[in-house]
């Protein structure tokens, strides 16, 4: 059994690295997804696993306490309205700076990308976008997917997924447009979508300014799991990021109007999304 | 990257080997130990890793653990145990007898895959 002392440990040390903050009730998942961990790394005990990962200059064993306590849950076109707001609203207004040469690519960032669902679902978007406006090209478009996670960036990287996976969410028409199978049980991602997306392990706790400026970001579904102190944190870093006339997209369920005056709230069709002030 | 499931699930054999098919890898699979082991032999040993699970008729996870680890040509082919439980003494015995990770049901397929690439040393 874990106590409650060395849970407490624990739950410091992640939420210090990478943001995630445990309630006290969380106890029984810590205990479940970190002891093949703690056996495995020959640790005896809970704060013997937590000492020895603080003496780790290498951080792999830090990296491996975050992946097991990370969930990673993702779809196709999640929540469908930011995909209709980029079609309808910003692509339309993005590409026509391109067109008239006052911008050369609109720079999206998607920071907890998972296995790739939602950059492949924006790169889908803009190659369909592109389909009614002659001229735009998919070099236009630059798209960063980063997650904390080494299994999922790996996965998304690789772009091939079951039936169940190509399921969830996606049309028809898509899947038999930008996937191919040789089997109808495996579908990989095509060629001209995987090359506008590039894949980087990134912690969000980290500093995040060397990505440069990006017109759009995608920050959706993970905000839920931090401390208050930390989503302000990550929102102002988030805004700092973005371009001054650029967007940010939160999970369906999320609002950010109490925890930060950075952005402005604006309403397309069904769907939120923020303006940075 | 050829990979052997031994499980008496053949449910688990079937979820183990569509994240295989993901991943590209070669899928191989035996219902028990004593099958696990005529792969291994008929195989020649031509095996990445194996997922073997804890507790299966026949020749359970542990005794098939240590026929590998009891033959030369075998010792070095790395084993994840596969098992329902999250007992201590369990994990903790499949780890002083060489398995080199630890899987506890139900797992996700990101955990499946990130546990065989730890497994195999593969750097993500």
């Amino acid at each position: 059994m874990i106590s409650l002392e060395e849970f407490r440990l624990i739950r410091d040390y992640i939420e210090k690295h990478c943001g995630i903050h445990l309630t006290d009730d969380k106890v029984y998942l810590v205990e479940t997804r970190l002891t093949t961990l703690m056996i495995e790394q020959g640790c005896k005990s809970f704060s013997e696993l937590y000492e020895k990962s603080i003496a780790d200059r290498t951080h792999t064993l830090r990296d491996k306490i975050i992946e097991a306590i990370t969930t990673n849950e993702t779809f196709w076109f999640r929540d469908m309205h930011p995909f209709g707001i980029l079609t309808e609203v910003l692509f339309k207004r993005l590409t026509e700076n391109i067109l008239s040469g006052r911008r050369n690519r609109i720079r999206i960032w998607c920071c907890a990308c998972s296995t790739g669902q939602e950059p492949y679902s924006i790169a889908m978007t803009f190659l369909e976008f592109m389909r009614q406006y002659p001229g735009i090209r998919p070099e236009h478009l630059e798209i960063l997917a980063t997650d904390i996670s080494s299994t999922v960036l790996f996965l998304g990287k690789l772009g091939r997924y079951d039936n169940l996976s190509m399921s969830r969410g996606l049309a028809e028409d898509l899947k038999n447009r930008y996937f191919e199978t040789t089997d109808n049980k495996i579908w990989t991602i095509s060629s001209d979508i995987k090359k506008m997306v590039t894949f980087k392990k990134l912690n969000l706790q980290e500093d995040f300014n060397h990505l440069g400026k990006k017109d759009i970001i995608f920050c959706r579904n993970i905000l839920i799991y931090f401390s208050m102190e930390f989503k302000q944190d990550i929102l102002r870093r988030i805004a700092a990021l973005l371009r001054p006339d650029g967007h940010l997209f939160l999970g369906a369920s999320e609002s950010i109007i109490m925890y930060t005056k950075e952005y402005e709230m604006l309403r397309h069709a069904m769907g939120l999304y923020y303006q940075v002030k | 990257m050829r990979i052997l499931s031994v499980d008496d699930s053949a449910a688990t054999r079937h979820f183990i080997k569509k994240a295989i098919d993901v991943i590209g890898f070669e899928f191989l699979e035996a219902a028990d130990g004593k099958e696990g082991m005529e792969v291994v032999e008929r195989e020649k040993g031509r095996i990445d890793l194996i997922l073997l699970d804890r507790h299966m008729p026949v020749m359970d996870g542990i005794d098939m653990l240590l026929a590998l680890k009891a033959n030369d040509a075998y010792r070095d082919i790395p084993v994840t145990m596969v098992t329902v439980e999250l007992e201590r003494e369990e994990i903790q015995k499949a780890i002083d007898m060489g398995a080199r990770n630890y899987l506890v049901k139900p797992f996700s397929q990101e955990n499946l895959i990130g546990k065989i690439m730890e497994g195999l040393d593969m750097d993500l």
